[in-house]
């Protein structure tokens, strides 16, 4: 492969155009580097050249959305090259938006590998990490220097077509996704050598960082249980016979809402257990062990409990991904909150 | 206690008049291992069939697998408590055939509600073989044909007893011949300035399907004791046909590689201190709790200053393996564990039901959920059709030779927990 062609990707600021009142300047193009072009072209070592430079107001990109960022598009096509790099847009957040936005889009639509470059807080991170790589920079210009040197870096290895090593290899922040690959030696090797680091008090590092999990504040109690309007909902896999909605034995992808107006007790004979993850032959037998109306309907009578909410809500838990079982329960939560129930009760197996 | 194990390398194996291992060549008399295996009632009948490293076949509806090895000379048996009784082992000698798999495959006819017995599946070739270590050994896989309306326990015992049968059977060709190579393992007196490292084995107990042995009994609540030797002896059978990938099969504890790396580096970098046994999917939390107090009490015993915890299973499994590392760190041991992840097929969600923050050396075995393609393969051993269970890892019902889109859930041992595998996950 000969020289790598680089399209490069700048504001109106750093394209040396204008400043903050130019921020709603078009699309525009021009041959070469620009500004941050210079140190950029001089780190590529003669291995790849910035063919042209592309750049455009930051309030233009995020006031306009797609209709600017295919502008944009067409403009980097015209030059064929075999890598974008945007930025980098330090503490920018409009620019920060603006260059991730245009190297997504040229990853996703012109199948053109990117990368941009923006400070670890720039809010633009959160959007972006998990398309494309983004370099971390200082929030000011100062270091341009070193910046530039790990950009043109990747931008060589992406544009001869090798793909992206680790956020260690290739420097960038890491996307908060995770990869299988093979490694040299069999987990039991890395396991004893991990444990032999610790016990030396010497430096280690896991295979898997503690993972960032959100904790919930409990809802505020019950002022009075015997007026409350209670409901059932279970990630135990009990549906009415036949399972209607379909849910799925392992990693449910729905739930499903059924009647239990007009019922004291879930009989074998109208409600099953579909759930993949443990052994439900109890379950099959008597359905209220997993969702317990019968003893809700007592408590009911009793006067102990204020009202049995007439749907119940079920899916099944087993391996289901955190992300999908948090919308689960928020789509359910909604349902139930304009139904006017108070409170719920949760069963899992 | 010492134990000689006698390495007898097989370079190829091959179907033939005469079972016999000739010049690193193992021939197997099919017929004749038919015969022995329908002696039980339970099968219709048993097919031997070979599959070996590079070849484009794909093995299907697998359950577990077991190396070759047979006991010559006293004291113990071959798999006590499953093929003679429940005594000792772990002292004397014993042959086993290196490179050899035997591996047990049937389709079941019956459903066991929510512990079905799932999909797994070995690709001798293409972009799955990497990911298991059972691509690279000779497969000698039975084929099992079972006689319909017997329960699931039946047709369980008698598959296992098979496996363990047939591996006998063949290891029994070494006797007489000379060895490639032996190995001494023993518990010698280590320089007491080493470390003492113990290792936590969690062993899978929740039902049928769901279930490890040990000298023929499934794991109770209460932790245990055993000498590293009895594991290549055939103390621990599986019974874990739960998700393929991070399954244990009787293979990987006949070949512990926790024990072997264990016993490699004793007396140079550490002092191998002795392994604890502890049951994982415990029901309760009292009960869970209770284990991983006891287990870590057992490991401090053995004098450890440290111990590799190795995950049993997935679900609740990992609240177990975590509450295990709490308990030893709590009594000042240090842990490093291994576990799986199941991180979604893009790998961007949280992979773990529960995590706990004394959990800071772990080693990945790698995210089951990521999908991998295989392409169409010339031959399938085992079955025609892809098991579908619940269908989340795409691919149910498919036939079984053609192109498959799947989790690696079903790509047999590819996580499996005990680290036998050179795969794991990173961050990107």
């Amino acid at each position: 492969m000969g020289r790598i062609r680089m399209v490069h990707y700048l504001n109106q600021f750093f394209a040396g155009v204008g400043g903050e009142k130019h921020a709603d300047l078009p699309p525009a193009i021009r041959l070469g580097p620009v500004g941050p072009g210079l140190p950029l072209q001089e780190a590529l070592k003669g291995e790849g050249e910035i063919v042209a430079t592309v750049y455009c107001g930051d309030d233009c990109v995020n006031a306009n959305g797609d209709e600017v960022i295919r502008a944009i598009l067409e403009l980097v096509a015209r030059h064929r090259p075999n890598v974008v790099v945007a930025g980098p847009a330090f503490a920018s957040g409009r620019y920060g938006v603006a260059c991730g936005a245009v190297a997504q889009a040229v990853e996703a639509r012109l199948g053109i590998p990117a990368l941009t470059a923006m400070s670890p807080d720039n809010p633009a991170v959160e959007l972006y990490r998990r398309l494309v790589p983004i370099i971390p920079t200082e929030s000011s210009p100062a270091t341009m220097k070193e910046i530039v040197v790990a950009m043109a870096r990747l931008a060589l290895k992406r544009g001869r077509g090798e793909p992206l090593g680790s956020p260690e290899e290739d420097c960038y922040i890491p996307r908060g996704i995770r990869k299988n690959v093979v490694e040299a030696r069999p987990a039991a090797e890395r396991v004893v050598e991990l444990l032999l680091a610790k016990l030396q008090g010497e430096p280690y590092r896991t295979e898997i960082p503690f993972p960032q999990v959100e904790l919930l504040t409990p809802a505020v109690p019950l002022a009075d249980v015997r007026i409350a309007t209670i409901a059932l909902v279970t990630s135990g896999g009990v549906v009415p016979k036949g399972n209607p909605d379909r849910i799925e034995a392992r990693r449910a992808s729905r739930w499903s809402r059924f009647s239990i107006a007009d019922l004291d007790d879930l009989t074998a004979e109208d409600f099953e257990c579909v759930h993949g993850g443990f052994d439900h032959d109890l379950v099959a037998e008597d359905p209220d062990r997993a969702l317990p109306v019968d003893a809700l309907r007592e408590l009911e009578r009793e006067g102990k409990v204020g009202r049995l909410y007439e749907y119940c809500y079920a899916t099944v838990g087993a391996g289901a991904p955190i992300d999908r079982a948090r919308r689960f329960g928020r789509e359910i939560g909604e349902e139930l909150l304009a139904a006017g129930v108070q409170a719920v009760i949760l069963t899992a197996t | 206690m010492r134990l000689e194990l006698a390495s007898y390398e097989v370079k190829d194996v091959r179907l033939g008049p005469r079972t016999a291992l000739r010049s690193g060549v193992l021939e197997i008399d099919a017929g004749e291992m038919r015969a022995l295996l329908c002696q039980d009632p339970v099968f219709e009948d048993v097919k031997v069939e070979l599959a070996r490293p590079g070849e484009a076949v794909r093995i299907v509806h697998l359950l577990d697998t077991v190396e070759p090895r047979v006991r010559v000379s006293a004291p113990g048996s071959d798999f006590p408590g499953f093929l003679a009784p429940p005594l000792t082992v772990g002292e004397g000698r014993t042959h086993r055939l290196a490179g050899v798999a035997v591996m047990g495959a049937a389709e079941l006819p019956l459903s066991l509600g929510g512990l079905n017995v799932k999909e797994a599946i070995v690709d001798m070739a293409g972009p799955a073989a990497p990911l298991t270590p059972f691509s690279r050994t000779l497969n000698v896989i039975l084929a099992f044909k079972v006689r319909d309306g017997l329960t699931y326990r039946e047709y369980d015992e008698a598959i296992r007893r098979a496996g363990l049968r047939a591996a006998v059977r063949l290891a029994e060709t070494s006797r007489g011949l000379d060895p490639d190579r032996v190995e001494g393992f023993e518990l010698t007196a280590a320089d007491p300035v080493l470390p003492r490292v113990a290792y936590t084995c969690l062993l899978m107990q929740e039902g049928d399907a769901h279930h490890m042995f040990v000298y023929g009994r499934t794991v109770d609540e209460t932790p245990s004791l055993l000498h590293p030797n009895e594991f290549f002896d055939g103390a621990i059978v599986s019974g874990d046909h739960h998700m393929a990938a991070h399954r244990n099969p009787t293979y990987v504890h006949q070949n512990n590689p926790v024990v072997r790396e264990l016993y490699r580096r004793h007396g140079q970098a550490l002092a191998f201190a002795g392994v604890v046994i502890s049951k994982c999917l415990t029901w309760s939390f009292f009960d869970k709790q209770r284990s991983a107090s006891y287990a870590a009490k057992l490991a401090r015993l053995l004098g450890a200053q440290g111990v590799v915890i190795t995950a049993g299973t997935s679900g609740h499994g990992v609240a177990d393996l975590m509450l295990n590392c709490q308990e030893a760190e709590r009594l000042g041991l240090k842990t490093a564990l291994t576990c799986f992840e199941m991180a979604g097929d893009e790998g961007a969600e949280c992979g773990f039901v529960t995590f706990a923050p004394e959990a800071d050396a772990v080693v990945s075995t790698g995210n089951m959920d990521e999908v991998i393609e295989l392409p169409a393969m010339e031959r399938v051993i085992g079955g025609d059709t892809i098991i579908d269970i619940g269908n989340y890892e795409g691919g149910g019902g498919a036939p079984a030779i053609g192109r498959l889109k799947t989790a690696l859930h079903r790509i047999y041992c590819c996580a499996t927990l005990v680290g036998a595998g050179r795969m794991t996950a990173r961050e990107m």
